[in-house]
């Protein structure tokens, strides 16, 4: 009985050679999102189903509970003919109070409206905000941006960006600042604004190690160049030279050195080429 | 931390195990190897969120191949498969005998080389394939048969001899 041939042919099938590896890496990299994201998973989405259900019923009772209280007090208020307006107004401020546990700090974020005359204040929204020596300028944190100059400087003028908090009561209408981030000149309208939009270009550039058995498409560093009609062949800067049939053949071999590039994602394994500079075969 | 650690040590065996055969029986339907490997993987993706349960090491493997199968037809079923103009795979470093006898079963519809893949490479018997492709075991026969005539016309053969894959 011969030996299945198919069976060989499968077995002898090229494969990534770090397909194990790589697989192995990407799925502990899943497993680490989930395991950082539990929303993702069911039993924490049923629990925060039981959470919300729970949620209303305390809601509920409490609200039931603040109206009875309510009741009571009016019933208490009226029935008691020793309450005094003073009375009642220690108890309304009692209730309203929320309790005192620890400094609220606010942030400072917003562009600056006004400056005062010594430059050492400035408002932001209806705030001002004042800084002094204690006043921490720029971030601690490691990955923190660096302070502008601006900031280092304290030039504090009309029209900048600023971010920063303060742990003062704003409702005076006037705090100092415990720290300012940053301080941020706006952009001048002539200045040239970065793209917002474009198409990275990654270039083709190395031996031909496989060509296709249609001869259009080409291996070069485990990627698949295919040359499509689109792809632009030499190069047409008006300041090149004239294109040499040697420097640039048309049928691409194994063994020739090609240059170009693409705008395709290189991550499929695939590409089309955008152009193709050169394909020579290198000189032995 | 237990859990996790099973899960880590399952997935990685399952890798060592199966992930030939699964790039093999992808690449049977898709006929290229990049996609292969990449159905293969969002197989083992799935296996990692679906934490499946197996009764033995055949359910777990059989699991991975129709999981790949169905990955395989989801593939090609996408527009962007569809709309690209695939690069052949190239097979010319197998020898002559491989070359051709491979690239007459990719020739096949995918209703034969599939069966074919799975009887000659897996050795899985009509049985199980029929198992494997949620179909009756006498489809799979038909199949198995049909797909044997159609090879046998492009690689040759005499007259009463029984193809050889």
């Amino acid at each position: 009985m011969k030996k299945s041939v198919y069976k060989s042919a499968m077995s002898q099938l090229r494969t990534s050679d770090d397909f194990k590896e790589a697989t192995y890496q990407k799925l502990m990299l899943e497993l680490e999102k989930t395991s950082h994201n539990p929303t993702n998973q069911k039993e924490p989405i049923k629990m925060e189903k039981s959470k919300k259900k729970l949620t209303g019923w305390t809601v509920g009772i409490a609200a039931a509970a603040i109206l009875a209280v309510g009741v009571i007090s009016v019933n208490q208020n009226q029935n008691s003919p020793a309450s005094t307006p003073t009375n009642q107004g220690q108890t309304a401020e009692a209730t309203t109070k929320p309790p005192i546990m620890g400094k609220v700090a606010v942030n400072i974020d917003g562009v600056i409206s006004e400056v005062s005359a010594d430059g050492k204040s400035f408002k932001v929204g209806d705030l001002w905000v004042e800084v002094t020596d204690k006043t921490q300028l720029g971030s601690s944190e490691p990955t923190a941006a660096a302070p502008s100059q601006e900031l280092l400087n304290k030039e504090f003028k009309v029209g900048d960006i600023v971010s920063g908090y303060t742990s003062q009561d704003v409702s005076t209408g006037k705090v100092t600042a415990d720290v300012i981030y940053n301080l941020i000149a706006p952009e001048k309208e002539d200045a040239g604004k970065p793209a917002t939009t474009g198409k990275m270009a990654v270039n083709i550039d190395g031996f031909i190690s496989e060509v296709s058995a249609d001869g259009k498409s080409f291996k070069v560093n485990d990627v698949w160049v295919t040359v499509t009609p689109d792809t632009i062949m030499g190069i047409t800067e008006p300041t090149a030279g004239e294109q040499s049939d040697e420097l640039l053949q048309k049928e691409f071999k194994v063994g020739n050195a090609v240059s170009g590039f693409t705008t395709d994602d290189l991550s499929s394994g695939k590409v089309n080429a955008t152009r193709i500079y050169n394909n020579f075969a290198p000189q032995k | 931390m237990y859990n996790s650690y099973e899960l880590n040590e399952s997935v990685r065996r399952a890798l060592d195990l199966y992930s030939q055969s699964m790039i093999k029986i992808a690449f049977a339907y898709l006929k290229n190897i990049a996609d292969a490997e990449e159905v293969t993987q969002e197989v083992f993706l799935t296996y990692l969120q679906k934490r499946p349960v197996f009764e033995n090491s055949e359910h777990e493997k059989a699991w991975l191949i129709r999981t790949t199968i169905n990955k395989s037809k989801n593939m090609l079923k996408t527009g962007w498969f569809k709309s690209r103009n695939p690069v052949p795979e190239d097979l010319s470093y197998l020898p002559k005998e491989e070359n051709d006898v491979l690239q007459a079963v990719l020739s096949l519809d995918k209703k034969y080389r599939i069966p074919i893949h799975l009887h000659y490479y897996e050795g899985y018997s009509i049985q199980e394939i029929a198992v494997i492709m949620q179909a009756k075991a006498a489809t799979v026969g038909t199949w198995l048969a049909r797909g044997r005539a159609l090879l046998k016309d492009k690689i040759g053969g005499l007259e009463n001899e029984e193809i050889c894959l």
